[in-house]
């Protein structure tokens, strides 16, 4: 029954959780036995398919049902107006909650690669560097509340999402802009620049640099306009009240 | 893929990329394909209109802020929604203990009276193909499945209430979804083949 590289321990271990599989599909295991099939479930595939194929036949079972009432999709429509959603992309979530269990243990990372195909091939690398950001601007939403046109700029989907890095990857902001040119910085990772500093957001616009605005020290979410030909936004670090031009090399710097 | 009629022509695969970009007509066309299902089965657990539609709201909002959860390689996104909305349901129904224990009454109750799964599922104007492949399940494998999944129960209370041994249980409700697997595969093949 075990897998070729199983112990005879592993193997009495597969068998006993095997056992447990159906009901574990079906939510009707104690706390105990989900901890051990997930624990199993980490390093059997054989098992994870099993499951898998449980969760569709369940799926299959309950496939009854008229529409949803229409209160339902009113409320959760509301609640995506109120606030941007909160951006749980926890790469490897835990085990111990049962929603969680929901998701089997090897699932997140093959769901990054999925998806991160999908969007490649489905939407090209524009859209990879709209998922890139998603860790990243979580911050700023969650703890700063972004205003409506911020989130209103996020959720269009019209809207370029642009992720500025430094050359060693380290560092990063991250900027949203609209088609009609009004754009925001919401979100970076930017060390406060010593007093007699300021960060200066800059665009490329053909071969020119043109400043976008100084953003001081310690840069919080703010607005800019870039003309519809900048392809390129970087961020340097000038003296205080900022420069016309620039010769300084970008803190970071991205594709619009 | 802008309007609303590609987005009714992408894949589930393609839904949640497009959520994953906060296109929240994409989370409109995921709700409209599969909200039914995920309510009927939230509702059929609890026992509760309201609390289903709490279930629902939760399901799809989770789909919105977290949709790399779900991994269109190890299944259909309905499966995984269903998934979870049982989970939450029976997270629900185990945490409140009134109503858990009403429902082990209403189903020993129910058991005794020989519970059938198959009169069950046509109550729910499930289709006609359901209602065959849950046909082919022994009495004993449907009523295990049925008090587990429908039900909220353990395995273990399963066993409680039919007055059986766990492990035979257990084994039931492995075997009785395995046996239903083969039957819907039976099935495609027979839709396939029969045009």
């Amino acid at each position: 029954m075990g897998l070729p590289s199983d112990t005879p321990m592993d193997s009495a271990s597969h068998r006993e959780i095997a056992e447990l599989l159906g009901a574990y599909a079906l939510d009707a295991v104690d706390p105990d036995e989900a901890a051990a099939v997930e624990s199993h479930l980490l390093t059997c595939p054989r098992c994870r398919d099993e499951v898998a194929r449980h969760l569709e036949t369940a799926a299959f079972l309950a496939s009854a049902g008229a529409p949803a009432p229409d209160g339902v999709w009113t409320r959760i429509a509301a609640s995506l107006e109120e606030a941007p959603p909160r951006l749980d992309l926890t790469r490897i979530p835990g085990l111990a909650g049962r929603r969680e269990r929901r998701s089997l243990p090897a699932r997140p990372v093959a769901a990054i690669a999925a998806v991160a195909a999908g969007v490649i091939g489905l939407l090209g690398f524009q859209v990879q560097q709209q998922d890139e950001r998603l860790d990243q601007l979580s911050p700023a939403i969650e703890q700063r509340g972004l205003d409506e046109a911020v989130a209103a700029a996020l959720f269009d989907d019209r809207s370029k999402k642009v992720k500025l890095v430094s050359d060693s990857g380290t560092l990063f902001a991250n900027a949203v802009v609209q088609p009609d040119g009004k754009g925001y910085l919401v979100g970076h990772n930017l060390p406060d620049l010593p007093p007699g500093l300021t960060y200066q957001l800059w665009g490329l616009a053909g071969d020119q640099m043109v400043s976008l605005g100084v953003l001081g020290a310690e840069p919080a979410v703010r607005a800019f306009t870039a003309a519809g030909d900048v392809s390129v936004l970087a961020v340097t670090a000038e003296q205080a009240g900022g420069v016309a031009s620039t010769t300084k090399p970008p803190v970071v710097r991205g594709f619009v | 893929m802008g309007d609303a009629r590609s987005l009714m022509e992408l894949s589930d695969g393609g839904l949640v990329v497009a959520i994953g970009r906060y296109r929240e007509e994409a989370l409109a066309e995921a709700y409209r394909r599969h909200a039914g299902a995920v309510f009927a089965l939230a509702r059929r657990v609890l026992s509760d209109g309201v609390a289903a539609e709490e279930v629902v709201q939760e399901v799809f909002l989770r789909l919105w802020s977290a949709p790399d959860k779900f991994d269109p390689g190890r299944g259909s996104l309905r499966s995984y929604l269903l998934a979870q909305t049982h989970g939450r349901a029976v997270d629900l129904l185990r945490s409140e203990g009134s109503r858990r224990r009403r429902e082990e009454r209403e189903a020993r109750q129910t058991a005794e009276a020989g519970y059938d799964l198959e009169r069950e599922v046509w109550d729910l104007a499930v289709a006609d193909r359901v209602k065959e492949v849950v046909a082919v399940l022994p009495g004993e494998e449907r009523r295990a499945i049925e008090l587990a999944y429908f039900g909220g129960h353990t395995y273990r209370e399963v066993a409680t209430l039919l007055g059986q041994p766990e492990g035979t249980v257990k084994s039931r409700i492995r075997a009785g979804l395995q046996r239903m697997r083969v039957a819907m595969a039976a099935e495609t093949d027979t839709a396939w083949t029969t045009g």
